[in-house]
């Protein structure tokens, strides 16, 4: 392999490394920053006057870490130019995953659309497995034995508790879809606000 | 001394965090004279600042900026073969920099009255 050839190679693992962790970027942001960042490398091994693999690997320590520059990107980056554009309820969480990591407010905002999610996807499970298990599938409410009222979803895994009547009937099955609905949207739209509210009003970060 | 050698650390890490804090003013200063491409500001920030951060932080943050709406970008083609990238502030990226560079002049004014008997005991 001739050096040239050789320079060439090493510029594009490096490249290569940084478009891997951009997943996620808008498809155009991601390009436009690795064009950026290939304008760059060549203009430094350009000024350095050499093209050996020592003057590269020189131009590329001094850039920096391809993972942690594509860290800086992602956090740098606003909502409206990555994922958190995203209605997808998995995406939405893996994002707050990563922000809960970093402070209170994602660790809330983690725990609160964990719970709305988790409250929407039984309701999804109990409106889908109502024809299946139609005697045991529903909202019941029963006393218990200090007397007060309690209300259980059930989603047909075990019978009834004694003496509860059930509240929805098939009214389970369009209530439960249009309220799993309503909460996953509610919940995904909130969150992507949230996100974009506090990301602007960091601007001195 | 064993006390200022575990000092000492965090006072590089507080230097680092000093640089980082300072680079959105910096790179919006450096930008006041017209459009530049982004070796171009780290040219300028080495030049005329003492700013040394690892290269490639700049550019995650002129994306930022310009995300803000405070610079605008254009790819230029160069000589060189490559197009380059210019950036160059927005109207509210000049008030952004004002802002800014009040706030930074007063702030260093205040700090320099109480760090005159520290730098004063230092000689």
């Amino acid at each position: 392999m001739t050096v040239a050839n050789e320079v060439q190679k090493r510029i594009e693992e490096y490249l290569d490394t940084l478009r891997a962790r951009l997943r996620g970027v808008k498809k155009q942001n991601a390009r436009e920053f690795i064009e950026e960042l290939r304008g760059h490398i060549q203009d430094r091994i350009s000024a350095a006057g050499e093209m050996t693999p020592a003057a590269v690997e020189k131009v590329l320590a001094a850039l920096g870490d391809p993972n942690e520059l594509a860290n800086e990107f992602r956090t740098n980056a606003l909502p409206d130019e990555t994922e958190e554009h995203t209605k997808s309820p998995i995406r939405i969480l893996s994002i707050l995953f990563r922000w809960a990591s970093f402070n209170f407010t994602g660790l809330f905002m983690l725990v609160g659309a964990l719970a709305a999610y988790l409250v929407g996807g039984l309701l999804l499970i109990g409106a889908t497995l109502k024809p299946f298990n139609p005697h045991t599938v529903g909202l019941w409410a029963f006393h218990d034995e200090t007397g007060d009222l309690n209300l259980s979803l059930r989603l047909g895994t075990a019978d009834p508790p004694a003496g509860a009547h059930e509240l929805l009937g098939w009214w389970i099955v369009p209530i439960g879809l249009l309220a799993a609905v309503g909460l996953v949207f509610t919940t995904s739209r909130l969150t992507r606000w949230s996100a974009r509210k506090i990301k602007r009003s960091n601007v001195f970060a | 001394m064993d006390h200022s050698e575990r000092e000492q650390p965090s006072a590089d890490k507080w230097e680092v965090q000093l640089r980082k804090g300072s680079l959105e003013l910096a790179i919006l200063a450096a930008l006041w004279g017209g459009r530049l491409y982004g070796l171009e500001i780290l040219k300028r920030l080495e030049d005329d600042t003492n700013l040394i951060i690892p290269e490639g932080t700049v550019y995650p943050l002129l994306s930022r900026l310009k995300a803000l709406g405070l610079v605008n970008s254009e790819w230029v083609e160069s000589e060189r073969g490559h197009p380059r990238k210019y950036y160059i502030l927005t109207k509210s990226g000049k008030q952004r920099a004002l802002e800014m560079a009040g706030v930074w002049t007063r702030f260093a004014s205040s700090m320099r009255k109480l760090l005159g008997p520290l730098n004063g005991g230092n000689k």
